[in-house]
C-alpha cells in the first residue's frame, strides 16, 4: 500500500472545501509525493476524479469505508 | 380540486423529479463555478448551460405558438432594476459558495439528510422574507428605487433582449427573437455538447436535458394550464429564494394560508431528493465540522436570501427560468452570480494562507485568471 507523505482531514466538509484544501496542500508538496484525503461528502468522489483529470495529479486510490471516502493523490 | 391547487400539484410533480435528478446527478451550479475556478474544468458549467439552452428554446416556442405569454412574468418587467441584479447576484454568488450550494442544491442536500443545509435553508428563508417584506426590504428599496430605469419612457414594453435588439437595430420583433434565441440558447447547447464528457455521460445528459425540460413544463403549467380570466395566477417557472421564504411562512401560518406554485415546488424538490436518497440508500445525516463551518453556512444563507430576492432570482430562478424569457436582467444576474462565486472561491483559497483578509483580497484581485 502506498504511504502518504501528508494527510488532509476533510471530514464533514462539503464542496468546494475538500478540493480547495487539497489544492492548497498539494501546492506546497514536491513532485511524486502523495497526499491522503479523508472526506465524508459523497460529492467528493466525482470531484477528486475531475481534479486529477484536470490537474494531471494522479488519483492512486479512491475507496469507501464506512461513511468515509479515502483518496490518494500523487503530485505530478 | 380548486384551480390553484391543480397548478400547485403540477408544480410539485415536476419539482419531485427535479429533486430526484438533482440528488442522482449532483447537479450543482456552485460546483460548476468551483470546477472552473479551481480545476479549469467547464463540464458542469456546460451541463448547467445545456439546461438553460433547452429552457430558452422551449419557453420561446411556447411563446411563439401563443400558448404562454412570458411578458406576464416578473423577469420581463419594464422596471429595469439593473443595480439590484448586479449587486444581488454578486452577493448571492458569495452566499452560495459559503453555504455549500445554491437554493436548489440546499434543498436537495436537506432531502439527503444534510443538517448543515437545513440551517442554510432556514436562515435563507428568513433572510429572503425579510428582504421581501421585512427589515431588509428597506435596504433593498434604498438600492433599487433610485437606480431603477423605467423602460417604458424609452418606448419599450419589456426588458427582453429581443425587444431591445429590435428597438435599437430596427429589426422586426419576431426576427429579433429568433436571432437572440438562436445565438444565446443555441450557442449554449452547442457549447455544452461539444464536450465529450457531457455528451457521453448519462448523468450529465439527464441533468442538462431533464432540468431544462422541467422548466419548460413549469412555464406550460403556470402560463397555459394556469391561465384563467376569472382566477389569474402568476406566470412563473422554478425559483428557489423568495419561494423558500414563502414556504416557511406558509408552514408557520398553515391554517390561514393557501398553497401556491412556488411553495409546492420547494416542497417537491425536498420530497424528490428525500425519496431518491432513501431508495438508493444514500440518505445520511451530516453535521457541522467546527465553528467556522457553522459561521460560513449562516453567512451563506443570509447572503443568498438577501441577494436572491434583490436580484429577483437564483442560479435556477434567473440562470435558467429568467434567462429562458431572454430578459436582460436575468443575463446580468447570471454573470454577477458567477463573478461573486468565483470571487468567494478565490478568497477562501487565499484565506488558507492564514495571512488575513487583506492579503487574501489582494491575492484574489491579482489572480482573476480562472483555472490557475
Amino acid at each position: 500500500m502506498t504511504e502518504a507523505n501528508q494527510e488532509l482531514d476533510a471530514r464533514n466538509l462539503n464542496c468546494p472545501l475538500p478540493i480547495l484544501k487539497a489544492k492548497k496542500a498539494i501546492s506546497s508538496m514536491a513532485s511524486g509525493e502523495v497526499l491522503k484525503i479523508v472526506a465524508t461528502d459523497p460529492g467528493a468522489v466525482k470531484d477528486f476524479e475531475s481534479f486529477a483529470n484536470q490537474t494531471g495529479n494522479e488519483l492512486l486510490e479512491s475507496t469507501e469505508s464506512g461513511n468515509e471516502f479515502h483518496f490518494l493523490l500523487k503530485k505530478a | 380540486m380548486e384551480h390553484y391547487q391543480t397548478i400547485a400539484l403540477y408544480g410539485f410533480v415536476g419539482a419531485f423529479l427535479f429533486g430526484a435528478i438533482g440528488s442522482r446527478t449532483q447537479f450543482c451550479t456552485m460546483g460548476a463555478v468551483s470546477d472552473w475556478v479551481n480545476m479549469g474544468s467547464l463540464t458542469r458549467m456546460r451541463v448547467w448551460f445545456l439546461a438553460t439552452g433547452i429552457a430558452i428554446f422551449g419557453a420561446q416556442s411556447l411563446q411563439h405558438f401563443g400558448l404562454v405569454d412570458l411578458s406576464q412574468s416578473i423577469y420581463l418587467t419594464s422596471n429595469f432594476t439593473w443595480l439590484g441584479h448586479l449587486l444581488g447576484g454578486f452577493l448571492f454568488g458569495i452566499g452560495m459558495t459559503l453555504g455549500s450550494g445554491c437554493g436548489q442544491r440546499t434543498l436537495v442536500r436537506v432531502g439527503g439528510g444534510n443538517l448543515k443545509s437545513l440551517v442554510v435553508l432556514l436562515v435563507m428563508a428568513i433572510s429572503a422574507y425579510m428582504t421581501l417584506r421585512g427589515l431588509f426590504a428597506l435596504l433593498r428599496l434604498q438600492i433599487n428605487d433610485p437606480s431603477t430605469i423605467d423602460l417604458e419612457q424609452s418606448g419599450l414594453t419589456t426588458q427582453g433582449i429581443p425587444e431591445l435588439t429590435s428597438h435599437f437595430l430596427g429589426l422586426s420583433p419576431s426576427i429579433a427573437t429568433a436571432i437572440v434565441a438562436i445565438l444565446i440558447g443555441g450557442g449554449m447547447i452547442v457549447w455544452a455538447l461539444r464536450d465529450r464528457e457531457v455528451r457521453t455521460n448519462f448523468d450529465n445528459m439527464l441533468a442538462g436535458i431533464g432540468i431544462g425540460l422541467i422548466i419548460v413544463f413549469a412555464w406550460f403549467t403556470t402560463g397555459y394550464l394556469g391561465f384563467d380570466d376569472f382566477d389569474p395566477l402568476p406566470t412563473e417557472a422554478y425559483s428557489f429564494i423568495a419561494p423558500v421564504g414563502n414556504a416557511l411562512t406558509y408552514l408557520m401560518t398553515f391554517t390561514g394560508s393557501t398553497i401556491n406554485f412556488g411553495i409546492s415546488v420547494v416542497l417537491g424538490v425536498l420530497a424528490g431528493s428525500f425519496a431518491y436518497s432513501i431508495v438508493t440508500g444514500n440518505f445520511r445525516i451530516e453535521s457541522f465540522s467546527d465553528k467556522s463551518d457553522l459561521i460560513n453556512h449562516l453567512m451563506g444563507g443570509l447572503l443568498m436570501g438577501f441577494g436572491g430576492v434583490m436580484s429577483l432570482g437564483c442560479t435556477i430562478g434567473q440562470g435558467i427560468s429568467g434567462l429562458s424569457t431572454l430578459a436582460i436582467g436575468s443575463l446580468i444576474t447570471l454573470i454577477s452570480i458567477i463573478a461573486g462565486c468565483a470571487f468567494a472561491l478565490k478568497m477562501q483559497y487565499y484565506l488558507y494562507d492564514d495571512q488575513g483578509w487583506l492579503h487574501a483580497l489582494k491575492s484574489t484581485l491579482a489572480d482573476i485568471k480562472p483555472g490557475k
